[in-house]
């Protein structure tokens, strides 16, 4: 008999008998640990977005000294030992520097993105030391990437939306763009005016024009 | 209309991957289903980024390990990683569906990679494994086909059961596409379905059948399981 309110307390038992284990192993530290580096920095997501863009080794670096001891905390207290914190440590910020442009500040802090990032790297690891020779799962389960559905909100059907990703790339360039921004990112035509630098009208036409192809595609390909 | 939802301390051991594999498989496919869900999912991760990573969360922890890399590693570490080429191949997302009884249905996306076996059935149900190592725990697929139902049962252990297509009713109510229902042994139920249905389900243990004649069923607790 094991119901769900007890199946809870004994995972949070176990998670914390395994902390307080790896703890007692330890001398205690008796510095305040309250000191100014452990400020959350509001530079983590420029530094997210330099990685991401000009693959910044310094700004991954500022990255790593914040994040690498807080990761090891987590480690020790998901995984049980040090050492394999410290394989956390390396596969968490080895997929910070890799994935760093599927980062999206508009959706999220960077803590929580990297959080993202050490759950499912902690998971796998888990796994891994449970089951030999397992996919990771961890990515399909918490998918670390941010705009994953704004399109299923237009188009229920799979079948119907791939081939209106298709008819869509086939677009020219400048009406791609347009089209994209307004029902993929959801942008106001003013805010995309803006960022692309053209005129309110000249978003509206264009988007005009796209409709209007689209709309004869699908009526074509529909009989 | 989603009626069932996993409460909020399962969510939280969800979030935090403290759920094991299967059963982070089956609330993952609920919060794919359910804005709620979704919601409360980013609402409990961002608090558990901020208390992993923000000051307040080492206050509580004075008197924990000290924790130190040697500078040395620190740096060895970067430069090994900085070395390594951006991840930009873009990342798999087109549906996977499965035949359930000669009609499709587009599988959950943390069952992406999960090989699924194949169907036994067994008059009105049939149940398809998923390939998916999690100690005690089995995943499937059950199909329930129309007019059909399981004889009363109990849980040994605990089912988590995520209803993908169709609906079903219990001695407990109604439920519909996307409801998230755990039972456990204090549970009797006996689920009967009109339209027929699909379910996604992690058992933990083999039912058992409670009632008169069915007991003589009791066989197919493991199959079902
Ligand atoms: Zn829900």
């Amino acid at each position: 008999m094991l119901r769900i309110d007890d199946y809870v307390e004994q995972l949070k038992a176990r998670a914390m008998q395994k902390s307080v284990a790896a703890i007692d192993k330890k001398e205690v530290c008796t510095i305040n640990a309250n000191t100014m580096e452990n400020q959350v920095p509001p530079e983590l997501s420029q530094w997210l977005v330099d990685v991401a863009n000009v693959r910044c080794k310094r700004a991954f670096t500022e990255l790593f000294r914040f994040f690498s001891p807080k990761i090891k905390r987590f480690g020790i207290k998901q995984l049980g030992n040090e050492a394999q914190a410290n394989e956390l440590i390396q596969d968490t910020m080895t997929n910070v520097w890799k994935k760093a442009h599927l980062y999206n500040a508009d959706k999220g802090a960077a803590t929580t993105w990297v959080y993202t990032i050490m759950r499912n790297a902690s998971f796998d690891m888990l796994r891994r030391i449970k089951s030999k020779g397992e996919v990771q799962l961890a990515d399909d389960i918490w998918p670390t990437f941010a705009d994953e559905q704004p399109e299923e909100v237009m188009f229920g059907d799979h079948l119907m939306e791939k081939q209106m990703f298709n008819y869509v790339d086939s677009l020219p360039e400048a009406q791609k763009a347009v089209v994209k921004g307004v029902y993929y990112q959801e942008l106001s035509q003013e805010q995309l005016a803006k960022q692309l630098g053209v005129p309110v009208g000249t978003i509206k036409s264009r988007l005009r024009l796209a409709l209007a192809k689209l709309k004869k595609q699908l009526g074509e390909s529909n009989d | 209309m989603i009626n069932h939802h996993p409460k909020n301390d399962i969510l939280t051991a969800f979030v935090s991957g403290q759920l094991p594999a299967s059963v982070s498989v089956v609330v993952a496919s609920h919060v794919e289903l359910c804005e709620h869900c979704q919601q409360q999912v980013e609402l409990i991760t961002a608090q558990q980024a901020a208390s992993a990573f923000n000051s307040a969360s080492d206050n509580e922890l004075i008197g924990e390990a000290p924790i130190s890399n040697s500078e040395i590693d620190e740096l060895d570490m970067i430069d090994m990683i900085t070395a390594l080429e951006p991840d930009t191949a873009s990342v798999e997302t087109a549906p996977v569906e499965v035949a359930v009884n000669s009609k499709l249905l587009t599988l959950p996306s943390a069952l992406r990679q999960v090989v699924l076996k194949e169907w036994q059935g067994l008059g009105k149900l049939s149940r398809a494994r998923f390939d998916l190592d999690d100690d005690e725990m089995r995943m499937s697929l059950l199909h329930i086909d129309k007019g059909g139902s399981v004889p009363t049962h109990t849980h040994k252990g605990f089912e988590v059961t995520l209803l993908l297509e169709g609906s079903f009713d219990d001695e407990m109510g109604h439920y519909s596409v996307g409801d998230f229902i755990w039972l456990d042994g204090e549970h009797t139920h006996q689920p009967v379905t009109q339209e027929g249905c699909v379910c996604l389900t992690v058992s933990s243990d083999a039912i058992h059948f409670t009632q008169g004649v069915s007991q003589i069923l009791n066989p197919i607790g493991r199959f079902i399981y």
